[in-house]
């Protein structure tokens, strides 16, 4: 027995790609205690497309994250992004506990000076997006794990997309960088989760770098699945998947990689 | 049922199945945290009746060692006593000239530290030199009496408000500039990040995320500002006494002791009392727990 993986065909791809990282290097600290993150790393993603960056603990697929996002700078090379800024979350949902659900959706377009009427208006739209309709008055601790989650993804959404709207083009429906969103939460939420952030994409056309370190996450969501050394990182092998793709064959095939990318520092 | 078909285009939307769903909402029904709100009798049982009690049980001590005699009239006064000079203090409306004396006082006093403070912290939150700076003197100061002051501001200032403001400024400005920045230390550097993220400016992350983030801290530097700025108003007004400077709480009780009149002085020390945890009671208690519960923070009652 075969497991094809659930998705659907994706349209194909035009245009410019909605992020391009071009010979990127990071390097922390100077002289001895320099510590080379990232070495020479190309990645290119098509808008619309879903990626996953997979890599071992500390191989600096947050730094790379961080560098799409604008938090820091790369010590060489470029990074280009068609949307004005991409929307970040983190494995915590970092929302604002002073407020509830509907204004912590709202704030990314109360940042960008939407008035009032129209920001409510886009937070309820999104959080029914996400499945918690009617929850907008709840303060974060009122809330589950899995559902602060959600929050913040509704928030990472109205920051990528802002009014959205109908008839929006690919390159408007945003950039959304996740950094291990969902490693804090328990498997059945985190199982729960990635169906609903598969939903999303698929609703929304958002394009999606989304970084981990479990193969299993990486080859249920992604179309192309990035593999990143560690120290220093560079991009090792990618695999792009399909429909017809047997899910347990790839599967196996990318923690062979991973395996042997790890077992490589230990000789 | 006709607005229920609108919904029949979902199933030709990709996605997970309606089992999915269903899983999917049991768990945010099972995980959600429930609030345990505790009923208004229990809160008043466990929160009111004691300390009422242990202040019957006080007087009730006071009432027998008073009557035993083990020490004389003029050391140690029987409650009626003390009570009946606070009686007619109020019935005189004398109390509540001295009283607004030193509450006025206090709480001018307490808003001009705020004033001072607030940038003050700010500062020493912000700028890394002027922490390095002045943080550690800021510290220094929380923990110096400021009594200690009284006999300098009294040789800068005379015998005028200047001294008492200059002393209860001492007392209350280090530790709510020092309650401000515990409170920016300790927003978690991630909310800042994600604000910069979702493209907040300096300036919209301070006003929309540190401060907010910052506010029970400084609820807590103000409440203990407070505290100090009563304590050094009390101090500043047992010392310096003068016709010219009004007759408050401080002068009250230092006249009882330059008359040997020991019901005044217990009466004095009472109202202090009274006025300073009034006070906490009354302002600061519902409005740091008003902001902890917003936040999931309170706890106990
Ligand atoms: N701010 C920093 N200063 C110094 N070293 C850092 C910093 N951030 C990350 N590193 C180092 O860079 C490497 C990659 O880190 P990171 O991107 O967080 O890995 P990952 O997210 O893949 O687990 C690690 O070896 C880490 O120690
Ligand atoms: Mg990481």
């Amino acid at each position: 027995m075969t497991a094809t993986l659930e998705r659907h065909a994706p349209e194909p791809r035009t245009g410019p790609p909605a992020l391009d990282v071009r010979g990127v290097s990071k390097v922390f600290g100077t002289g001895q205690d320099a510590v080379v993150a990232l070495d020479g790393v190309d990645l290119s993603v098509a808008p619309g497309e879903f990626v996953c960056l997979l890599g071992a603990s500390g191989c600096g697929k947050s730094t790379l994250l961080n560098l799409v996002a604008g938090l820091d700078r790369p010590t060489s090379g470029t990074v280009e992004t068609t949307s004005a800024r991409p929307a970040v979350m983190f494995q915590e949902a970092a929302l604002l506990p002073w407020l509830d659900a509907g204004r912590n959706v709202e704030l990314p377009l109360r940042l960008a000076g939407i008035g009032r009427a129209q920001r409510r208006e886009r937070a309820q739209e999104l959080l029914a997006l996400v499945r918690l309709e009617g929850q907008a008055d709840k303060r974060p601790h009122e809330l589950s794990g899995g559902m602060r989650q959600r929050v913040a993804l509704a928030r990472a959404l109205a920051a990528a997309t802002g009014l959205g709207g109908e008839g929006k083009s690919r390159e408007e429906a945003g950039v959304l960088l996740m950094d291990e969103p969902f490693g804090a939460l328990d498997a059945i939420t985190r199982d729960v989760l990635q169906a609903e952030l598969l939903r999303v994409w698929e609703a929304t056309g958002t394009t999606v770098l989304f970084v981990t370190h479990d193969v299993r996450e990486s080859v249920r969501l992604a179309e192309r699945v990035v593999l990143l050394s560690s120290r220093p990182g560079r991009v090792v092998r990618e695999w792009a998947t399909s429909t017809d793709t047997d899910a347990e064959e790839l599967h196996g095939d990318i923690t062979g990689e991973l395996r042997e990318v790890i077992s490589a520092h230990g000789r | 049922m006709a607005a229920e078909s609108t919904t029949a285009t979902d199933e030709e939307r990709p996605g997970p199945t309606d089992d999915a769903i269903d899983v999917g909402r049991g768990l945010d029904a099972l995980d959600t945290p429930t609030e345990q709100r505790t009923p208004l009798w229990k809160r008043f049982l466990t929160g009111v009746v004691p300390p009422i009690v242990a202040v019957v049980l006080f007087v009730v001590v006071w009432q027998i060692l008073w009557a035993s005699a083990i020490w004389p009239e003029f050391k140690l006064p029987s409650p009626e006593a003390v009570f009946g000079t606070i009686g007619q203090d109020f019935a005189e409306g004398r109390a509540f000239d001295i009283i607004w004396t030193s509450i006025s006082r206090a709480v001018l006093g307490f808003l001009l530290a705020v004033v001072v403070a607030t940038p003050l912290g700010l500062l020493v939150a912000t700028v890394p030199l002027v922490r390095s700076a002045i943080g550690p003197i800021l510290t220094g100061l929380q923990s110096l009496p400021s009594v200690a002051w009284v006999p300098a501001a009294v040789l800068w200032f005379g015998l005028t408000d200047a001294t008492i403001y200059f002393v209860v400024l001492m007392g209350a400005v280090p530790s709510i500039a020092n309650g401000l920045v515990s409170g920016i230390d300790q927003v978690p550097p991630l909310l800042p990040r994600v604000g910069f993220a979702m493209g907040a400016s300096r300036s919209q992350s301070a006003r929309l995320i540190m401060l907010p983030a910052a506010l029970p801290g400084f609820l807590g530097g103000l409440k203990q500002g407070w505290a100090f700025s009563w304590r050094s108003l009390m101090a500043a007004e047992i010392i310096a006494t003068s016709p010219s400077l009004g007759f408050g709480l401080g002068a009250y009780l230092n006249e009882g002791q330059s008359l040997s009149d020991m019901p005044s002085v217990m009466a004095a020390i009472l109202l202090i009392l009274i006025v300073g945890i009034g006070v906490e009671l009354l302002f600061f208690r519902p409005a740091e727990l008003r902001v902890l519960r917003a936040r999931g923070l309170a706890t106990g009652p």
